[in-house]
């Protein structure tokens, strides 16, 4: 059963509770401090429940009734996961090069039955060119970047740009990037002169440089735009387009006329992407602003009527 | 029965957090199926589980709360909260804390010795009227054992009790925990155990960001995780779903694939219909219950019938009599625009791309529903110079697309009435050219 208090935020809180009582440094303060991190009305409930001996797990002076510090070993559950994950065609890309070393992890699973397995999946519409897993260069410059990103190193990377020309950078990788559309990693760093997005595709050679000090880097986002969409609900738009826009910010307001206005908000560098995604919808989808948006939209339907109106083949 | 932010059961939860994130435009008289205090708690559990993620705004007919979260900024899925709200009794979480603590360090014991070290050993001097009792402490070491962190062993007539062995090494899956908590099936277990590290101070929310993430899935985590147990079982299911008319229906069937959309945040089942001797898909949103039957000796039949069956698939959509339409989508990708015919190589999910001339790619297949391709063959539009179809009503619907999208925007009409009078004064001369 995933549905389980044993994993819960409360059982949690308790455990950190029990743990701080047993090096006698939980205080009432801590107590309350600690029930916040749970949610965040769980201040109402868990230190009433703990002090008035509900869960009767304190003694005198917020002392702990264990003999130990609480732990819990590994649930059968947890472990099926992470057997499954071993069959994952990523999964090199986070474990250290070392074949022995897989060897290891798979013999610590001995006799655990996967939860599934990578052939139960079909992924229809993911983009076929993704990263090569692999290509043996490929997980060792992914292991690199992950470790700079860790331990705050700065990095050497060579790499083949959009155009075939190959670079040589020294950049400071700040967050790894998947996107399970286009199966790719990218790396969002910092360079001397902007804030980039490099595939790990493209990079031929990674060489850890010196750590980077402790200084407040920025992690770089894009820019947002916001899109102003109307939707006609038809052939369930509504909610093929609520459900396709849910990975972004939006907020949905009905309008008259089984008419919803949509608030859109979109990173600048995908403005492509959602130029796409859009026109994928026809006529249930009109955009209202901004005009630099629409005018992209406008040029291609121009551009369709133009070829339909050649009556090629149309 | 007074508020609590924790739940018994996910499903009703599973509903409300669908509604508040997908649309999120519906107010409280939006929700008359449900009582009006149901609503109100619901809403104010997910203000309390999800206090960062949660929005409102006021209109005409009343205040709307919503979710409103953007995949790319967040490196946890928020939804993963509500997994983590369940429920408990007061003898629940103090035998959960006690049986650990008494069985450490290698203790093993049989249910008698554990029942009298937890009432004359931890409880001896307390007045405690929450303890469990020991029917109730002798279920729940069954349950225990099931959960995979007790083992149970016979000693003489006896069970005996212990720790479950567990010689995993944690650490040094760190970084595949922190990815697949986010990316595999059944995410929220990775979940899980990113919360074991937090709890020793080791951060596991610092390397990875995730686009195009569909959050949403986590919702339907506990349905998939019972479709996915009778696929390793080989075992025929009965589903209990909501069909298109929102009646709840009970179909049995054969789980054979988990079809998963990347782009559309949707998700199926795939699964042979036993009484009507077809494959259907079912929405795992849509899905409310599982319960697994009896094994199908000839599972492997099914597979091999997939193999050959998904060949002729776009997406998830078939006639009954499996026949094929023949499509053939001709673009045009000139020079210094070879991503176009990069889009079509690596977005094609069956059939094959060709040159025919210079600057022009066919894209041709053979599919069970051309229809079903419409919104991909959109995204080409401004390119399309030709498209032909066995099924006549595909062209159609594209050319009346067209024409309906042009009339949204009647500034396009204007402009091109102004671009192309010098042409008709020419008597269009660039078409006569191209005839």
């Amino acid at each position: 059963m995933i549905f389980s208090e044993i994993y819960g935020k409360y059982y949690q809180a308790v455990a950190e509770m029990l743990r701080l009582a047993s090096e006698n440094r939980l205080t009432e303060k801590k107590l309350y401090e600690i029930s916040g991190k749970a949610f965040s009305e769980s201040v109402l409930s868990i230190p009433a429940a703990i002090q008035q001996k509900k869960w009767p797990l304190l003694g005198p002076g917020l002392s702990s009734i264990l003999r130990n510090k609480p732990f819990m070993p590994l649930s059968l559950l947890e472990k099926r996961w992470l057997k499954s994950l071993i069959a994952d065609k990523r999964i090199r890309l986070f474990m250290p090069e070392d074949k022995k070393f897989f060897s290891k992890i798979s013999k610590e699973l001995e006799g655990i039955e996967p939860l599934f397995a990578p052939d139960d999946f079909v992924y229809f519409d993911r983009y076929s060119d993704g990263d090569d897993y692999s290509d043996e260069n490929y997980a060792r410059n992914f292991r690199l970047v992950l470790a700079a990103i860790r331990e705050r190193r700065k990095i050497e990377i060579s790499f083949t740009g959009a155009r075939g020309k190959t670079h040589n950078w020294t950049i400071i990788p700040l967050k790894m990037e998947y996107s399970p559309k286009d199966d790719k990693f990218r790396i969002a760093a910092d360079s001397v002169r902007e804030q980039i997005y490099i595939n790990m595709g493209r990079i031929s050679s990674v060489s850890l440089l010196d750590r980077y000090p402790q200084a407040d880097i920025h992690v770089p986002l894009p820019g947002k735009e916001k899109l102003v969409l109307e939707l006609v609900d038809e052939r369930k738009s509504l909610e093929r387009a609520m459900l396709l826009f849910s990975y972004l910010k939006k907020e949905t307001r009905k309008a008259a006329d089984g008419k919803y206005i949509i608030n859109l908000f979109y990173d600048n560098d995908d403005a492509a992407e959602i130029l796409i995604r859009i026109l994928s919808f026809g006529p249930m989808l009109k955009v209202l602003s901004p005009a630099s948006f629409k005018g992209l939209l406008l040029a291609r339907i121009k551009k369709q009527r133009q070829l339909i109106a050649k009556g090629e083949v149309f | 029965m007074a508020y609590s932010e924790l739940i018994k059961n996910f499903d009703k939860i599973r509903g409300y957090m669908r509604q508040f994130f997908v649309f999120g435009f519906k107010g409280r008289s939006d929700f008359r199926s449900k009582s009006q205090r149901s609503y109100d708690n619901e809403r104010r559990r997910l203000e309390s589980w999800l206090k960062d993620y949660m929005a409102f705004y006021q209109d005409a007919s009343g205040k709307k709360a919503f979710i409103s979260a953007a995949s790319r900024e967040i490196p946890h899925n928020p939804f993963y909260e509500a997994f983590k709200a369940k429920s408990f009794t007061a003898g629940d979480i103090t035998f959960h804390f006690i049986i650990l603590d008494m069985l450490s360090g290698g203790n093993k014991m049989t249910v008698n010795e554990i029942i009298s070290v937890f009432y004359d050993e931890y409880f001896s001097h307390a007045d405690i009227k929450s303890l469990p009792d020991e029917s109730t402490i002798r279920k729940k070491l069954r349950e225990y054992v099931k959960l995979g962190l007790l083992l149970q062993n016979r000693r003489g007539r006896e069970a005996e009790y212990s720790i479950s062995p567990d010689i995993i090494c944690l650490e040094q899956w760190r970084n595949a925990i922190e990815f697949y908590s986010e990316t595999a099936p059944l995410g929220v277990i990775g979940s899980y155990l990113c919360d074991r590290f937090a709890a020793c101070g080791i951060n596991v929310s610092g390397a990875f960001r995730f686009k195009h993430h569909y959050f949403l899935h986590a919702l339907d985590m506990q349905v998939m995780h019972d479709i996915l147990s009778a696929m390793r079982d080989k075992k025929a299911t009965e589903i209990f779903f909501v069909n298109s008319h929102g009646n709840m229906k009970r179909h049995v069937v054969l789980p054979v694939k988990i079809y998963i959309s990347s782009q559309t945040g949707r998700q199926y089942l795939l699964a042979w219909h036993y009484v009507m001797g077809k494959p259907h898909f079912y929405r795992i949103d849509y899905i409310r219950n599982v319960k697994a039957g009896n094994k199908e000796k000839k599972y492997e039949k099914y597979l091999a019938w997939h193999e050959n069956f998904s060949k002729a698939l776009w997406g998830v959509s078939f006639y009954d009599d499996c026949h094929t339409e023949h499509i053939e989508m001709t673009v045009k990708a000139g020079q210094g625009e070879e991503y176009i015919i990069q889009r079509l190589e690596r977005e094609k999910r069956n059939g094959k791309v060709e040159k025919i001339a210079e600057g022009e790619y066919k894209y041709s297949a053979d599919v069970y529903d051309s229809l079903e391709m419409l919104p991909w063959i959109r995204t080409f539009i401004g390119r399309i110079i030709s498209l032909k179809c066995s099924n006549a009503m595909l062209k159609q619907r594209f050319n009346d697309d067209i024409r309906l999208v042009a009339g949204f925007y009647p500034e396009l009409d204007a402009e091109e009435k102004e671009t192309a009078e010098p042409e008709n004064a020419a008597k269009n001369p660039e078409r006569q050219q191209d005839k």
